[in-house]
């Protein structure tokens, strides 16, 4: 995308306004069983302009992206925002002021990969399954990459270049057996483009194995007995739980539409053993697989510890939820398209890593399960949450048993995690989560394995 | 937004010339403009304008497939450029084709011009009516937009299609709260072409948010039993995504469709019929054609619980040896029943009153699970408390020959009819 001057549009501004331009260009690969379904590309720019007056806000957007379709946005939006404070006038007062000024482009330095070398990449993963994985009937493989490209200039003067990009490889499985097909996947890649995310498809032979392992186990697999049950929930479904269950319900503006977090703060929500951090772009000496450093209201962005050692300690904010909470935005404002305006989002959510060692958490249950993969995840404003769970194995005298046809695990948030009793010292990170709320947005959840007790279903 | 309806015809011009067997163009212009509420105060005003552009050619069975949101010169040459390089670096698939030949038609439906003063007049009446009436809930977002759609299609068998479009869809999501106690969140969707009636009027609105208000305090049920589950209008609307989950391109071509050998077979009770009604009068918006080039016309999925129709694709048609579907799906309406709700409700020994329906994924062979929300226990033909952490499992397949009652009345929210539907032996599981 052309860089662009968007200072020079800082006389055009009618009080409080966000100026942003952006480019996201989306390239998937789909082959299903040899066949390429899916070889195509896409990329949308444009335009987009916010401002605030007294409480009311204003957006426009344009794909256009020229001297006159940016004046034009500029002025849209404040007259959508002047319509409305006409009409209601709430009389708000201004918002709090931060700024900050930065690039941060993580493209590859490497020389581009063309289309036919992805798709032979695509074609190699496909062989290997074939070759090694004799009982599969279908076997689905996508290779997608997402970049995002944005440059933003607020009247509060802050200025950012951010170059955003992930890359992800699914891959599904089929096998054949008397009750139907059973299905099992994996998600791999993370950060970062397909240069430097997919190099070398023999780098991924090892977990295509451990998939395949795992189908087979699954086919022979037993519905878990319905009920609570001691679980140990593995790094992926931490990282769901964290995000959905958690991290939903301490979205300032959800805590303002009813959630049930608004009367915890300062309060016990958890075990100590559990504390959750929103990472902004770091963690842990690593950058963190959606890296903000400058949101799209221009806040300069650092990481909102939501739970510590298990009290409830902070929300996520915006500018405005800020201003009401008397708290300090922590640039968790972000828009996923060019025409998106920024809403709340989390970054990159995870419970922080503890002392145990996975193994012996195992050990410790007589009667349980391990449940290592979700499908998809939703919560509540009550903070109940439900999650997909498509790999699983019982725990019957601390070692594995056989492993779990898909279920289902709900529970009550906040309720769950004070039955927390060990934390593994170890965690992971899951690149490939795309949060949906107005608008979809690239995120990454991440956990250790968190040992609990939870309402596991079944038949 | 004018002026734009010659450009997919050239770009399939420019992508024959480049020596193309095959291609197709289709532009999408949207412009929406949208008001919004945020935690029952109005916060934001939004007008976009949006363009796709897409791009697709074959060559030596090769498909290659871009999309790009500018139509100017340059943009159009460079997405025709990178429609040829993708085709030369695919892979030789003989179901790929394009629509054949139809005659070029034009469609024109609904309001093509926002009213906002109107749609601000509407918004503010159902803050002003869910206040005075709902005092415990809160409207923690509400969305009434309006969206124009310009579609264009053209293709090198000499298919073109024009539609222009225009809706008003409305969403409100909310919360109760009463002291400290919240109830889960609930939400409507409704479209419509027209704002002629108050929104808490349209679809489900009062009768949902009047739920909310009574569902701050709610009880767990102990222990399991299998039971009858009444599923309401709305969340039926998940149960048939659900269903026609399984009859797309996808599932029958990897041959994971549980319905995969069920055409021309009973699948449900003779009492449910499924229709997909793109083109009715009785929805709001809808399409006119196919994003493969096909002029849409309504159609029955299930009749009489026979399963008359995939929703097969021109690819996954060709791919599978199977029909292909007349229309891309959506806007289902469930043929109503001859039994009332409350008849319904009174006939339930021991039960659910499924309202919303959060669950995982169903497996492939159909089986599902998931919590019950908003939802209320039913014992001896009463309905006694909102419940929580409450789960309902079954299997598709079972379910759908399970049916004890349909009603009479539906809700239509402009894009489904659907009734509230009784089903018997699904298991609901407690704490």
């Amino acid at each position: 995308m052309k860089r662009l001057d968007l200072k020079k549009y800082k006389d055009l501004f009618a009080g409080y306004t966000e100026l942003r331009v952006q480019e996201n260009r989306n390239s998937t690969i789909t082959m299903v069983d040899g066949s390429v379904m899916n070889n195509s590309m896409n990329s949308e720019s444009g335009v987009s302009a916010r401002s605030y007056c007294r409480g009311s806000w204003g957006f426009a957007s344009s794909p256009e992206i020229n001297e006159e379709s940016i004046g034009y946005m500029i002025k849209a939006a404040s007259d959508n925002a002047a319509f409305l404070d006409k009409h209601q006038s709430r009389g708000e007062p201004d918002l709090p002021v931060s700024s900050a000024e930065g690039e941060w482009d993580y493209s590859t330095k490497k020389p581009v990969v063309s289309q036919k070398d992805r798709i032979g990449f695509a074609k190699d993963i496909d062989s290997y399954i074939t070759n090694n994985c004799s009982r599969v009937s279908s076997r689905t493989i996508v290779v997608n990459g997402l970049d995002m490209e944005k440059q933003l200039f607020t009247s509060t003067g802050s200025s950012s270049f951010a170059m955003t990009p992930r890359t992800i490889l699914y891959v599904i499985m089929n096998v054949d057996t008397d009750s139907g097909p059973v299905e099992l996947y994996d998600v791999m890649g993370g950060r970062g483009q397909f240069e430097d995310v997919l190099t070398e498809p023999s780098l991924f032979y090892e977990k295509l194995d451990r998939l395949y392992e795992h189908l087979l186990m699954k086919a022979q697999g037993v519905f878990p007995l319905a009920g609570i049950s001691d679980c140990i929930l593995d790094a992926d479904l931490a990282g769901i739980l964290a995000h959905e269950a958690i991290g939903h319900t301490t979205e300032a503006d959800l805590v303002r539409g009813g959630s049930v977090a608004a009367d915890f703060m300062g309060k016990a929500v958890a075990s100590p053993l559990v504390s959750l951090v929103d990472f902004a772009h770091t963690a842990m000496g690593e950058t963190c697989p959606v890296p903000v450093h400058i949101d799209d209201e221009g806040t300069p962005a650092r990481d909102v510890t939501i739970i510590e050692k298990g009290i409830l300690k902070n929300y996520m904010h915006n500018r405005e939820s800020a201003l009401e909470f008397d708290a300090k935005p922590a640039g968790n404002a972000r828009g996923f398209r060019f025409s998106d305006e920024p809403l709340i989002r989390m970054r990159n959510t995870a419970i922080l890593p503890g002392t145990d060692k996975l193994d012996q958490m195992i050990e410790s249950i007589d009667k349980g399960y391990y449940l290592i993969r979700p499908s998809n995840g939703q919560a509540d404003s009550t903070s109940e949450f439900m999650f997909g769970v498509v790999l699983g194995y019982e725990i019957i005298n601390g070692k594995l048993g056989r492993a779990l046809k898909d279920t289902t695990i709900s529970g009550v948030a906040f309720d769950m995690l004070k039955t927390v009793t060990a934390v593994s010292e170890d965690m992971s990170w899951n690149c490939a989560g795309m949060c949906g709320k107005k608008q979809p947005i690239p995120v990454g959840m991440g956990g250790p394995a968190v040992k609990c007790r939870i309402n596991i279903g079944g038949k | 937004m004018s002026g734009n309806s010659g450009i997919p015809e050239l770009c399939v011009k420019a992508l024959m010339s480049e020596g193309m067997d095959k291609a197709e163009s289709r532009l999408l212009l949207t412009r929406k403009t949208e008001l919004n509420v945020d935690s029952g105060s109005f916060s934001l005003m939004r007008t976009t304008d949006d363009v796709n552009l897409h791009l697709m050619g074959i060559r030596d069975n090769k498909k290659g497939t871009a999309s790009i949101n500018k139509t100017d010169d340059f943009s159009l040459k460079s997405g025709v450029n990178q429609t040829v390089e993708l085709v030369s670096s695919g892979e030789p698939d003989s179901a790929v084709d394009i629509a054949e030949m139809q005659p070029s038609e034009r469609f024109i439906r609904g309001p093509l011009e926002p009213d906002v003063d109107l749609m601000y007049a509407r918004m503010k009446a159902f803050l002003e009516y869910s206040r005075r009436e709902y005092p415990n809930l809160i409207l923690e977002q509400v969305i009434l937009d309006h969206t124009r759609k310009q579609r264009y299609f053209s293709n090198s068998n000499g298919v073109n299609f024009l539609s222009e479009t225009g809706v008003y869809n409305f969403m409100a999501m909310f919360t109760s709260r009463k002291g400290t106690s919240t109830s889960s969140f609930n939400y409507t969707s409704i479209s419509a072409e027209d704002l002629d009636k108050e929104l808490y009027e349209c679809g489900g609105a009062d009768r949902l948010m009047k739920q909310s208000t009574g569902q701050t305090t709610t009880e767990n049920l102990q222990g399991s039993f299998v039971g009858d589950v009444i599923v309401s209008p709305e969340c039926m609307e998940d149960f048939i995504s659900i269903i026609t989950g399984y009859l797309g391109d996808y599932p029958l071509i990897t041959g994971t469709s549980i319905f995969k050998d069920s055409l021309d077979t009973l699948i449900a009770d003779a009492r449910i019929t499924l229709s997909s009604m793109p083109v009715s009068d009785q929805l709001a918006g809808g399409y006119f054609f196919t994003g493969d080039g096909f002029k849409a016309e309504n159609s029955t999925i299930i009749q009489n619980g026979v399963l008359k129709s995939f929703l097969l694709s021109l690819y996954g048609s060709r791919k599978t040896g199977r029909k292909k579907a007349v229309n891309a799906g959506g806007f289902y309406v469930i043929d109503p029943g001859e039994a009332g709700f409350e008849e319904m409700v009174k006939s339930v020994k021991k039960g659910i009153l499924l309202c919303r329906f959060s669950g995982g994924e169903p497996s492939s062979n159909g089986d599902f699970s998931g919590v019950a929300k908003n939802s209320y226990y039913i014992e001896e033909g009463e309905l006694k408390f909102p419940v929580s952490e409450t789960m309902v499992s079954g299997n598709l397949k079972e379910m759908l020959t399970s049916v004890k009652q349909i009603s009479r009345e539906r809700v239509n929210s402009g894009s489904s009819v659907t009734p509230w539907i009784s089903f018997s032996g699904i298991t609901v599981s407690g704490k």
